[in-house]
């Protein structure tokens, strides 16, 4: 599945300013790409453009295309580009509805047609692969901030979709859980997908194969993300960068009850 | 005397069997910047909403400045401890910018004159000011979030609590507000912050406390104390 | 058994004054027969009841006609048929929210799936269960904000009444501008996972509709007809 993107430019009012600018680029079928820039840069709209929210459901004014595997956002309706495009939002709270998690997951499918058997395999299978199976039952709503964010991912991967676009997903998860979906996303990455993932912490996407930078609705860098997560000079002048100086060294255990440095605290949290 | 003080407090929430705070015992004294850690679902926002007393600890005491928390009415907890919320779109409720921060102050039988010139300040501070007449739930993630500061500052509380403050604000934005946060320490205002940002607290706490399945599994202090270089 | 809540609803909405203490016993019955929590209901009762103790006075002073029972100087204050009428009003919200309770109770899953069942759009009854479901979060936010006013130091329970009517004429805005942008997210939401992807969508779950079933909700509509033809 590629994707395409060309000539795009999007503006809220048709007399108002340019949010994306003319931007132009290809991603390859398997490839998983990280998107940063500063809050209002235009990533959450590039979004939208992608899993065709625009122009489909949001007023304003897009030229240019976008191409999922040749196929034109213009012309199919969002519903219907479902199987081809997974959309994750930013927000957990404005995209759970169901009563249980299972009904959350099993949503997508249903919508599909699916065979109940099937749909329940497709469950399984993915409250297994975020290892969430003890909330199957629960009601999201009651679920803290993060586990919110893996029922969402889970709605989304039960759909199988070839590309998956990843809003700001990892902000709420702690570093235990972006481990866990930093590696259920490689995974996915090995089967195959064409993963799009927009991320402030630039730690959390060193894993992806290339890094696109945006600034004021235009892209800045696209390139692979080894070497331009080396070109520090670059992040930090465009304020990407929340150095730390090593701030951990600064600290010390006073009082350690369960006698873990601060770096493994969350590691051991993890399993 | 600490400002909060904790014994053996447990939380259950209704019409869940398990216990999402279990046998706390801590203290928080009104100086520095104290983070709690701790792994999704772990209690943080939990043991937060009972300092404020938005939630009643089902077992053990809070006692804030000596007194138990439950003798204080909402609002007077709210005059001593500003508390922002994890979602700050939960705690704008006005028209416009100004009248968020001017909110309190107003209600409480402000002078209309010395609030408009608190609200100046607090504008100029937050760098607000050009949007004085937005509607609040308008702006963006990282300016609510400013705002709810300014909101919340306004009245003047002793003791600072914030829940999540990072999620959404990129590192730029992040900066900022380690930059803010550590300028009302220095204004001698105790403060809370709960997170899963380690990079962020370390950056800004003087004490570290880890929290797990409702649990402190850890509590260290900075070296050399409270004395932080800016 | 979906169906049946629906359905008394409207049946308790028809109906007229007398008949309704007769039929809130019969809704609290069904509340129980259904192993509903009781203590719910009650909870939304008290919680209600300066609003009922407000619209009985209301309803009994500006309603007039029949004798007169209390007056203050030449003006009679309640009279009989005022009373009447406000002890109805009273009576007729307390069934409304007794049905409510059923709804609510009722896992939101088991509503479209019953409403399915009969027929009904899948869009719509989507839309339905969505709607009921977010009540209940609808109220959380509305408690949210009415604590957030709390902590910024302003004592609710002293401020005088007139004032705080006002307050909360303009908290109502900002969170139901919130519930509307929320609702609008949702429904993008629900359209990115495929929803009215096609005309049909599958379930995984079954309801099983018993004999029971079916007698109930035939039952209901009849005899609220009957009723209804009772009272013409």
């Amino acid at each position: 599945m590629t994707v395409v993107v060309q000539g795009l430019t999007y503006r809220y009012r048709r007399d108002g300013p340019a949010v994306i600018k003319n931007i132009n680029f290809r991603i390859a079928q398997g490839e998983i790409v990280a998107v940063t820039g500063l809050s209002g840069c235009g990533k959450s709209t590039l979004c939208n453009c992608l899993c065709g929210i625009i122009p489909h459901c949001q007023g304003g004014e897009m030229s240019g295309e976008v191409l999922i595997n040749g196929k034109n956002t213009r012309q199919f309706k969002i519903a219907s580009l479902a199987l081809q495009v997974g959309m994750v939002f930013q927000n957990p709270d404005t995209q759970l509805f169901s009563p249980t998690v299972e009904d959350e997951i099993a949503f997508a499918p249903e919508n599909m047609c699916l065979e109940p058997e099937f749909i329940r395999e497709r469950v399984d299978n993915v409250l297994a692969l975020l290892e969430i199976n003890e909330f199957r039952e629960a009601n999201p709503c009651q679920l803290s901030g993060g586990e919110k964010q893996l029922v969402a991912l889970a709605a989304v991967l039960a759909l199988d979709p070839p590309v998956l676009i990843l809003d700001e997903v990892m902000s709420q998860l702690d570093s235990g859980s972006q481990k866990k979906v930093a590696a259920v996303l490689e995974k996915l990455h090995k089967q195959g997908k064409t993963i799009i993932m927009v991320e402030h912490d630039l730690e959390t996407v060193a894993f992806t194969d290339r890094l696109m930078v945006i600034n004021d609705g235009e892209i800045v860098r696209f390139e692979r993300t080894e070497s331009l997560l080396a070109d520090r000079d670059f992040l930090t002048a465009s304020q990407l960068l929340f150095d730390d100086d090593q701030s951990m060294n600064k600290w010390r255990t006073v009082n350690a009850l369960s006698g873990v440095e601060p770096s493994k605290l969350f590691l051991s949290t993890t399993k | 005397m600490p400002f909060l003080e904790l014994s053996q407090v447990s939380y259950f929430y209704p019409q869940q069997s398990k216990s999402a705070l279990t046998e706390i015992d801590i203290n928080f004294d009104n100086e520095g910047i104290t983070a709690i850690i701790g792994p999704n679902g772990s209690g943080k926002t939990t043991l937060t909403k009972l300092l404020v007393g938005i939630l009643q600890p089902t077992a053990g005491e809070i006692r804030l400045k000596g007194r138990r928390l439950q003798e204080y009415s909402l609002a007077e907890i709210g005059r001593r401890i500003g508390y922002i919320f994890q979602n700050p779109d939960q705690q704008l409720f006005c028209t416009t910018v100004n009248e968020e921060i001017g909110f309190g102050l107003i209600h409480q039988g402000g002078e209309p004159e010395a609030v408009r010139e608190k609200v100046d300040f607090y504008l100029e501070y937050f760098e607000l000011t050009a949007y004085r007449n937005v509607f609040p739930l308008h702006l963006s993630k990282g300016e609510k979030q400013r705002l709810a500061l300014a909101a919340i500052l306004a009245n003047e509380p002793e003791f600072l609590i914030l829940d999540e403050p990072t999620v959404g604000l990129d590192a730029y934005r992040k900066k900022l507000l380690a930059e803010y946060l550590r300028k009302l320490a220095r204004l001698n205002r105790g403060m809370i912050i709960v997170s899963h940002d380690l990079n962020f607290v370390m950056k800004v706490a003087d004490r570290i406390i880890g929290l797990e399945k409702g649990q402190i599994c850890w509590d260290s202090l900075q070296e050399g104390n409270t004395g932080h270089e800016a | 058994m979906v169906i049946v809540l629906c359905l008394s609803t409207l049946a308790l909405i028809y109906n007229t004054p007398g008949r309704l203490l007769l039929l809130l016993a019969g809704t609290v019955i069904l509340l129980l027969i259904l192993r509903l929590k009781l203590g719910e209901f009650l909870g939304y009762i008290r919680k209600f009841l300066p609003l009922f103790i407000f619209l009985l006075l209301v309803q009994s002073i500006f309603t007039r006609g029949g004798e007169v029972l209390l007056t203050m100087g030449t003006v009679p204050l309640i009279t009989t048929k005022g009373l009447e009428l406000g002890i109805s009003v009273v009576l007729r919200m307390m069934v409304v929210i007794a049905s409510a309770v059923l709804l609510t109770t009722s896992n939101s899953r088991d509503i479209v799936l019953g409403m399915v069942h009969w027929k009904f759009p899948y869009e719509i009854a989507f839309m339905f269960s969505v709607s009921l479901r977010f009540l209940p979060t609808f109220r959380e936010e509305l408690s949210n904000v009415i604590t957030a006013v709390q902590l910024r130091g302003v004592e609710l329970k002293k401020v005088p009444w007139g004032r705080k009517i006002a307050l909360y004429r303009c908290l109502f805005f900002p969170v139901a501008y919130g519930a509307i942008e929320k609702a609008q997210q949702l429904s993008i939401a629900m359209e990115t996972r495929g929803f009215r992807a096609y005309p049909q969508r599958t379930y995984l779950r079954k309801l099983q509709f018993g004999s029971k079933d079916y007698v109930l909700s035939l039952l209901f509509p009849v005899a609220t007809l009957m009723l209804i033809l009772l009272q013409i």
